[in-house]
């Protein structure tokens, strides 16, 4: 129900008013998402307000201008990629739309109401509405704080978002592939937008890549349409996926490729990376929760077709060789943005592999990867732009003494590290099912999920390790923080938890029926009872660890650090050979020499474009 | 037989040797004379160790660093002397630079003189050591028993450097609190507890003959009693002891009408026995970048 | 035999036949060093010593990590020899080395920090081979229950002799044996003071010590897996390749960890990945029917 849209679109806002509203839009956009999810869901059809043909009508329009501006700012910013990705794009699709026999005559369902999608909307109502809850405190002190400097910019900020949220309630609730496309190229426009916000010259260059990048996939979808309309299959996504793999199997290939842009795997991973220079709440809306969401929700949604095809498999090969090679370029960032960017292109191309494997196991893993890691990695992005804010600094190295500086903030940001990847968190329950889910179907690809995976290890806990680590004393510098921003927070960090223990009841009444009717199964429990109950234990067990704290050890003797025996007067600080005091200094190892970044990505490049050029070629040449 | 006397990890530091006892040590640890069967690791960390095993003697340089290891052993904990250079600091002893044996800085437990000092004395050091070891986790076991049955008295001058010990060891766990090493109950020297002595009344709290906890206070001549320095080895914390010097040292001033106590406003458990004993805040003040002083008050019964 | 009941024994017995396994370990590391060495329960009188000394401590809370190091050891270990998941055992004791590292890091002091940086390096090499381990017994038996793998007709290691050899060479590591101790070791091996452990002492000390008795008998256990089909056979094997860790780590030196994480990634790739190439191109071929 894009009424969100609609709201959204009304928001232009002043500026004193922008915060109460902001507040609201975001509470609508979460009650409404609750609202939409909860009660028994019919599974089918929804009925319009208005008529189908005038909402193509105003689809058409709209597109036709958004494909107008992009040239004029192809033309201003010379960048003919662009340009020629917009004309072969509106080449395909113009005399679709306004030539004859109007292929959106012949559909039938235009809005899907399933589990998925009420799972993806959930995600993007709830979440996105806490992105926006915190980014009117964030946005505030960006600009008066840090940037005065810089052009307020900020009532198309908030008007952006909301379209951007609208337009992912349409996406995820369409069943029409021109209507997905519509709301497709309206996200790739927002993130232009939005990663272009702060105007410096660095923005721009990477508001631009993500452009061009975007416009490729949109350009594959365009493509897919084409191929559909011409071979005559159905341009709705359902029956798409029930057809004959020999008609489907060309579209869905292009609608894969159209996911892996949006999602950044490789070859198209530098656009996320990139995007970091964003403000963060742009980073954690777009750029983790939701709209590179959209990407795998698309291949997840198509992955019936891909199951046991060759197509499907190089498909999944892309999201592996992702998957391990942005594992292993974490370990060698150091700006925490960074790292969460490659770590959400790894967890993304876990999804991707997922769908490419596309058998029932494989689609439940990936749908809970999805909530689990949309969850966390909001959560993760959030803390940072505080952290950002009150140090002054995005290097993980300066986090040290964290549980000193920003006590709660540094429980939250380990809450969210553990969703990652630990037991009994979220994210293990569903890498355990990929792994199965693998071993049934293709074993070979267990290989790159076993190696990614200690990889994570790795960078996740070498992180969690620095915000323990306390030298000195440092003053609490969490007070100053916003009511909205604490609000956002505690409420992602009560998500996750809460996921967590909920999950075998997201999994029974969201995950699994969708499974079911998708796959015509009978029946379909995807983690064995044992299991559910160990993890359920586990869980207990952690989450005594915070009690652990009440009794601070009082009869325990507190000593300096062994130095040698050489402890000046300051616990922290050692008595060097001339006799001076010295400060001790901690630093991680961050494996550059032997994971060379550059080098890495430069293969991951050659590789995914080779698999991606086999898909094309295995699905172009029958 | 305890583990202590079956496992003895040592460690081993060369305070200003010329090697030679080292190469002995070292001897030891050799097929040859193989201490491991006695179950003794040369552990190189003191957190670890039981016994200190020092060659060399005593100058500038490693004075700091001697009582620092030893500090940083947990107890029960022995210190052998190898070598005659450790022992009384031998043919350097007159040296301008050299201070002495190693007791110059700790108390040692046995002297293995010798140079260079022989494997088997080394060994037979050791097992002297043990002996030792054993008396005194026996000791440390009764006084942690012993210690509801606290003394507590006027302490005499002759206690002062006792006193001073255990102030410094019990203030660490402040000084961690606030992370800041430079309170004014660690840099207190002799002298300077000597002239507190002079004007203040200081009870001691005495456990099998050792003072394992303190506090002082004085009348300064306008009805209120400031009552100061309360501390306890953290081995006996928890055990009410803090309380009862509190309310012992309270009754040594029957004339005041008031008490005056202060502590760090991050020393919740201070703040909650005074709370206890019926004492409120009145005052805060800040005393350093990390610090405040909450002054709390009493009214005399 | 229930699984109450072989729960109870392992909580019982692990430790008693953890520290009889780290005091052959060292009896027998002195033999071959031409020495007498301890007695054969010295890790006992180790630990009884470590109980009676004073607690101390850097930071306040850093206990608390190995208490939950203790807690999930034992309790991935209960669940390993209860029969149940395979890859839940694997990933729960990743959980655990996880507190114990985070311990050290809380800890603030350099060789403690290092010697967790350096786990985190191990556990990174050893991880791949573990998990593929689970993976080529899957593969093989088509369950990841232990109590299924331990119930196989044949020796699984004849079908996966290069994943088993891989599993060896992280064993080596997991044991915290040369040529792999470059976190901490045991014994009078310095490099970084004790690495993870030196800022533990006393009691703390004495619990990691018994934590690693219990991850010890377990991860015997998972060598075990690959020889069940008799139990006095697979004891034996599993005897065997104890005495090949010794054998290793008394010849072998201390290597830097880049070679470590290389050489154990590079192992796991070719032997343990060639192995599972293989069985699925003998599958795929039809002349392997490993379908049960």
């Amino acid at each position: 129900m894009p009424f969100v849209c609609g709201l959204a679109l009304l928001f232009t806002g002043s500026n004193r008013l922008r915060r109460p509203l902001a507040g609201l839009g975001a509470a609508g956009v979460i009650a409404g998402a609750l609202a939409l999810a909860c009660p028994g869901l019919p599974g089918s059809v929804a009925q319009l307000p208005v008529s189908p043909e005038a909402v193509h009508r105003g689809m058409l329009a709209v597109e036709v201008a958004i494909s107008l501006y992009l040239l004029v700012v192809s033309v201003r910013a010379r960048l003919p990629l662009v340009g020629a990705l917009v004309l072969a794009q509106a080449a395909l699709l113009l005399p679709l739309e306004l030539g004859g026999a109007h292929p959106a005559a012949e559909v039938s369902r235009y809005l899907v109401l399933d589990q998925l999608s009420a799972l993806l909307a959930l995600i993007i109502g709830v979440i996105g509405g806490l992105v926006c809850l915190y980014a009117i405190d964030y946005m505030q002190e960006f600009h008066v704080t840090h940037h005065p400097e810089m052009r307020d910019g900020r009532r198309a900020f908030f008007a952006i978002l909301f379209v951007f949220l609208g337009a992912m309630f349409g996406l995820v609730f369409s069943n029409v592939l021109t209507w997905i496309y519509f709301f497709w190229e309206i996200t790739t426009l927002c993130s232009f937008w939005l990663i272009g916000y702060k105007g410096t010259e660095e923005s721009q260059r990477n508001a631009r890549r993500a452009l061009v990048m975007n416009l490729t996939g949109g350009l594959a979808f365009a493509g897919a349409i084409f191929a559909l309309a011409h071979g005559g299959g159905p341009l709705e996504l359902d029956r798409l996926v029930a057809a004959k793999p020999a008609l489907a199997l060309l579209p869905v290939a292009l609608l894969a490729f159209a996911g892996l842009t949006k999602s950044a795997q490789l070859p198209f991973s530098s656009w996320l990376l990139g995007a970091m220079v964003a403000p963060t709440p742009v980073s954690a809306l777009l750029h983790s929760s939701t709209m590179v969401n959209a990407g795998v929700y698309l291949i997840l949604r198509v992955a019936p077709v891909l199951q046991g095809t060759a197509a499907g498999l190089l498909v999944a090969l892309v999201g592996g060789l992702t998957f391990l090679l942005t594992s292993l370029a974490a370990i060698t960032a150091s700006d925490a943005k960074k790292v969460l960017a490659y770590s959400t292109i790894a967890n993304l191309g876990l999804i991707v592999l997922c769908g490419g494997i596309g058998t029932h196991e494989a689609v439940w893993a990936g749908v809970l990867l999805i909530v689990f890691h949309a969850i966390a990695k909001g959560l993760l992005f959030l803390c940072v732009g505080v952290v950002e804010h009150k140090l002054h600094s995005r290097n993980i190295d300066d986090m040290t003494g964290l549980v000193l500086k920003m006590p709660r903030v540094s429980v939250m940001l380990q809450i969210g590290m553990a969703g990652m990847f630990l037991a009994p968190f979220g994210m293990l329950i569903s890498k355990y099912a990929v792994l199965r889910a693998v071993l049934d179907s293709m074993p070979l690809l267990a290989v790159v999920i076993v190696f990614g995976s200690a990889a994570t290890l790795f960078f996740w806990i070498k992180w969690m390790g620095v915000l323990l680590v306390v030298t000195q004393p440092h003053a609490n510098v969490e007070k100053e923080i916003g009511v909205c921003k604490w609000s956002a927070l505690y409420a992602l960090s009560a998500l996750t938890f809460g996921t967590c223990m909920l999950f075998p009841l997201l999994s029974a009444h969201l995950v699994e029926p969708y499974v079911k009717a998708q796959y015509h199964l009978a029946q379909f429990t995807a983690l064995g009872e044992g299991n559910l109950i160990l993890m359920v234990i586990m869980l207990g067990l952690v989450s005594l660890f915070p009690l652990s704290f009440l009794n601070y050890g009082r009869n325990v003797k507190v000593a300096d650090p062994y130095l040698g025996g050489a402890n000046a007067r300051s616990g922290v600080q050692f008595t060097g050979s001339l006799g001076d005091d010295r400060d001790m200094s901690m630093q991680n190892y961050y494996l550059s020499s032997m994971l060379p970044e550059s080098k890495m990505m430069s293969a991951g490049v050659i590789l995914a474009g080779l698999l991606l050029a086999a898909l094309l070629l295995k699905v172009v040449v029958p | 037989m305890s583990g202590l006397q079956k496992s003895p990890w040592v460690i081993h530091y060369d305070a200003s040797s010329c090697n030679g006892c080292d190469i002995e040590v070292l001897a030891c640890l050799t097929p040859g004379f193989d201490v491991e069967r006695f179950g003794i690791i040369n552990t190189g960390n003191p957190k670890h160790a039981d016994i200190f095993l020092v060659t060399g003697s005593v100058n500038e340089r490693n004075r700091e660093v001697v009582r620092n290891i030893y500090d940083q052993m947990p107890e029960p904990k022995a210190v052998v002397a190898l070598g005659i250079c450790a022992c009384t600091g031998g043919i350097f002893r007159e040296c301008y630079n050299v201070a002495g044996g190693i007791d110059a800085v700790i108390p040692v437990d046995v002297y293995v003189p010798g140079c260079a000092v022989r494997p088997e004395a080394i060994i037979d050091g050791v097992v002297r050591a043990l002996g030792i070891l054993e008396v005194r986790r026996a000791a440390l076991a009764a006084d942690s028993a012993a210690a509801d049955t606290m003394l507590i008295q006027r302490a005499t001058a002759a206690d002062l450097p006792e006193i001073l010990a255990v102030q410094k060891v019990a203030f660490q766990s402040e000084a961690e609190i606030y992370g800041d090493t430079s309170l004014p109950a660690l840099r207190q020297s002799l002298a300077d507890i000597t002239a507190d002595f002079q004007r203040m009344l200081v009870l001691k709290g005495v456990v099998n003959g050792k003072i394992v906890a303190s506090i002082r206070g004085y009348d300064d001549g306008q009805g209120t009693a400031h009552l100061q320095r309360l501390c306890v080895l953290p081995y006996f914390r928890g055990r009410r002891l803090g309380l009862r010097l509190i309310q012992a040292i309270e009754k040594e001033f029957p004339k005041a009408r008031r008490f005056e106590i202060f502590t760090g406003h991050r020393s919740h458990t201070n703040l909650h026995i005074y709370g206890k004993l019926g004492y409120t805040t009145f005052k805060t003040e800040p005393y350093t970048a990390n610090i405040q002083r909450v002054y709390m008050e009493k009214s005399a019964p | 035999m229930s699984p109450w009941w072989r729960l109870l024994i392992y909580l019982v017995g692990a430790p008693l036949l953890g520290g009889l396994l780290a005091g052959i370990d060292r009896k027998l590391s002195a033999r071959m060093q031409a020495r007498i060495g301890p007695p054969l329960l010295q890790p006992f009188y180790d630990v009884a010593k470590l109980l009676s000394k004073e607690r101390m401590v850097v930071r306040r809370s850093q206990s608390f990590y190995i208490v939950f190091f203790f807690l999930f050891t034992v309790f991935t270990g209960a669940l390993f020899f209860c029969g149940s998941d395979l890859l839940m055992v694997f990933f729960a004791l990743t959980l655990s080395g996880i507190f114990f590292v985070l311990g050290a890091y809380k800890a603030s002091s350099p060789y403690s920090f290092i010697g967790a940086s350096r786990e985190l390096i191990q556990m990174m090499a050893y991880e791949p081979a573990v998990l593929l381990t689970a993976v080529g017994l899957y593969m093989v038996t088509h369950t990841f229950s232990v109590h299924v793998i331990a119930a196989q007709p044949t020796m699984p290691v004849l079908l996966l002799p290069g994943v088993f050899a891989a599993l060896m060479y992280a064993m080596e590591i997991k044991f915290r044996k040369s040529p792999f101790d470059l976190a901490t070791s045991h014994h009078a091996h310095q490099e970084l003071v004790r690495g993870i452990t030196t800022e533990f002492s006393g009691p703390v000390l004495a619990l990691i010590e018994v934590a690693h008795w219990y991850e010890n008998v377990m991860l015997l256990g998972w060598i075990f897996l690959f020889f069940s089909v008799h139990w006095a056979v697979g004891l034996a094997c599993t005897a065997a390749a104890f005495f090949l860790l010794l054998v290793v780590d008394n010849v072998c030196a201390r290597v830097k960890w880049q070679f470590a994480l290389r050489s154990a990634w590079q192992i796991t790739l070719i032997f343990g990945c060639g192995n599972i190439l293989v069985l699925w191109l003998l599958e795929v071929f039809g002349i392997l029917n490993l379908n049960p």
